[in-house]
């Protein structure tokens, strides 16, 4: 048991690297809020399941460990339903004030 | 393997500071704002470590669930906020 | 402590403030001082006060930044730099020197931390930590001292709360026959998205059962009536903010939010005066045993202090959405952030 919550917190933390390297490295404020919404919420998915599974292994399945484990899945929920909806209206916000896009072409020529 | 929970909370800050560079550099008001969110989510993880570490998750977890609430509020209120400003940068261009 | 966590917690915090500082554009800055709320949250849990950092997740991460962005959007959004203040900002930035450098070396002087003999665990903090499961059966030591030990504190902070929101909304409500010739620079823009409209309507009913249960949970986990009232005004905000300010004035209007604000220290107060009339001190909550059925005195203190705790919620709860009505919608009342 102690080796899958291992494997989970490190997957868990394997994307959170990307996001915070994407966040850094990415050209445009769009790529940026793929890198943020998507790496962000599922890193935090992964580790707080595998802290969910810790704590119920180490109260050997009594039942306030089984409270704790059932609000640890919540949490996961509420990140759920409320960080996309936040990506959402970043890049609706974004848009809306007319952000360019970046692109890979050269800035001298343009097609005809 | 509280050891390892340390180990794993010292990471993560070191990737939140990462994060923060972005913060620090982002031309827009709007990469900024992704950065403060990103925090937000990061920091209800951080809590459940310090939960762990300290032997009482039981108490820490409420604070996790109220921060996992709260943390989308300040987002779409700025979100809101350039829909009806539509300028990301604000004008007579001074350096931000 | 964990030693290596507040290292790098710690100069994020003073990363955050000076960026906060330095930054002219105001929208950049509020939203970098949100930032710097959920560190100190951090900083806090990682000492041990656990409801403080609820207190401060709840209030600078959520309404805090609300609050600043709501009124950036009806004032400016720059800073004003003219050259001749140089002088004063010099001037002041020596006089803060002077006086942060005399603080600091106080600073050897305070007694080492987590010391048991230092003078604030010696005489009353440890009368209140052996003595509160014996007088009011609270295991929770914040909860007991903020609502029994040193209520009359607890009482006044609920004043100030009532006062600030009458007060901002006082100065700033007006009616709509001054206003019309004045106000046609901002333009409204009735920008509806479902997305966020449908995830507001799923996240408002558990936020406010999750403030409920704060609130009555105060006595064994951390939280209490601060905590669980600014979540409440937060969800409400989350409603004017998801739809616009009219359907949420359907919900709760002006005129409630105005009474539940005055309820809520009138339960109070209300509260000490009856222990007066029952024959004891004001707000002796021993005294209340006497009318409240199959109570003795100590399971008395108890119910008194949950009571006392709805109080300042619902206070709480109408200051906060006030506030955010006055200030987003520049006193009108019609439309908002």
């Amino acid at each position: 048991m102690n080796i899958i919550i291992i494997v989970l917190i490190s997957l868990g933390l394997f994307f959170f690297f990307g996001t915070a390297v994407g966040m850094l490295r990415l050209p445009d404020f769009y790529t940026r809020s793929h890198a943020a919404g998507k790496g962000d919420t599922l890193s935090t998915a992964l580790i707080l399941l595998g802290c969910a599974l810790f704590i119920m292994h180490e109260g050997h399945y009594s039942g306030a460990s089984i409270l704790v484990f059932l609000k640890l899945m919540s949490i996961i929920v509420f990140v759920f339903i409320g960080s996309p909806t936040a990506s959402h209206a970043f890049i609706d916000a974004g848009y809306e004030t007319g952000e360019k896009q970046w692109s890979n072409k050269k800035q001298a020529k343009k097609k005809p | 393997m509280i050891e390892l929970f340390k180990l794993f909370g010292f990471i993560l800050l070191a990737l939140i500071a990462l994060v923060f560079i972005r913060a620090i550099k982002g031309p827009t008001a709007i990469d900024r704002l992704i950065c403060v969110n990103i925090i937000g989510t990061k920091s209800i993880v951080l809590l459940v470590f310090m939960g762990i570490i300290f032997k009482r998750l039981d108490m820490f977890v409420d604070i996790a669930i109220g921060y996992g609430l709260l943390n989308f509020i300040a987002s779409i209120a700025a979100a809101k906020f350039y829909q009806h400003n539509k300028t990301l940068r604000p004008e007579s261009g001074d350096d931000s | 402590m964990i030693w290596q966590f507040d290292v790098i917690l710690l100069t994020l915090v003073l990363v955050c403030a000076v960026i906060s500082l330095s930054i002219r554009d105001l929208m950049a800055s509020a939203i970098v001082f949100g930032a710097y709320s959920f560190l100190m949250c951090l900083v806090w849990t990682g000492m041990g006060a656990v409801d403080v950092a609820f207190t401060e997740a709840a209030v600078g991460a959520g309404v805090s930044t609300v609050f600043f962005v709501a009124t950036i959007y009806r004032t400016t959004r720059q800073s004003n730099y003219k050259r001749k203040d140089l002088f004063i900002r010099s001037f002041s930035a020596v006089v803060v020197s002077v006086v942060a450098l005399a603080l600091f070396a106080v600073i050897a002087d305070f007694p080492y931390w987590g010391d048991p003999f230092s003078p604030v665990n010696d005489y009353v903090g440890s009368y209140y930590i052996t003595h509160t499961m014996a007088h009011s059966n609270v295991p929770n030591v914040v909860t007991s001292v903020l609502a029994d030990y040193r209520g009359f504190d607890t009482m006044f902070e609920t004043c100030v709360v009532f006062v600030a929101c009458i007060g901002i909304y006082a100065i700033l409500r007006r009616r709509k026959k001054q206003a019309k010739a004045e106000d046609t620079a901002v333009k409204h823009v009735a920008h509806d998205s479902l997305i966020i409209r449908v995830a507001s309507q799923i996240m408002v009913p558990f936020m406010q059962l999750f403030a409920l249960y704060v609130v009555a949970h105060g006595h064994h986990s951390p939280g209490g009536g601060f905590q669980g009232g600014v979540v409440l005004g937060a969800s409400v905000i989350l409603l004017a903010l998801a739809f616009n300010v009219k359907t949420t004035l359907k919900y709760l209007s002006e005129k409630s939010m105005i009474a539940y604000s005055a309820i809520g220290v009138l339960i109070f107060a209300g509260t000490g005066l009856l222990c007066m009339f029952l024959g004891g001190n004001f707000l002796d909550y021993s005294v209340l045993s006497q009318i409240l059925p199959y109570t003795d005195e100590v399971m008395a203190r108890s119910h008194a202090m949950l009571i006392v705790e709805i109080g300042v919620a619902l206070t709480v709860m109408s200051a906060m959405y006030g506030i955010y009505l006055s200030l987003a919608t520049d006193g009108h009342f019609d439309q908002g952030l």
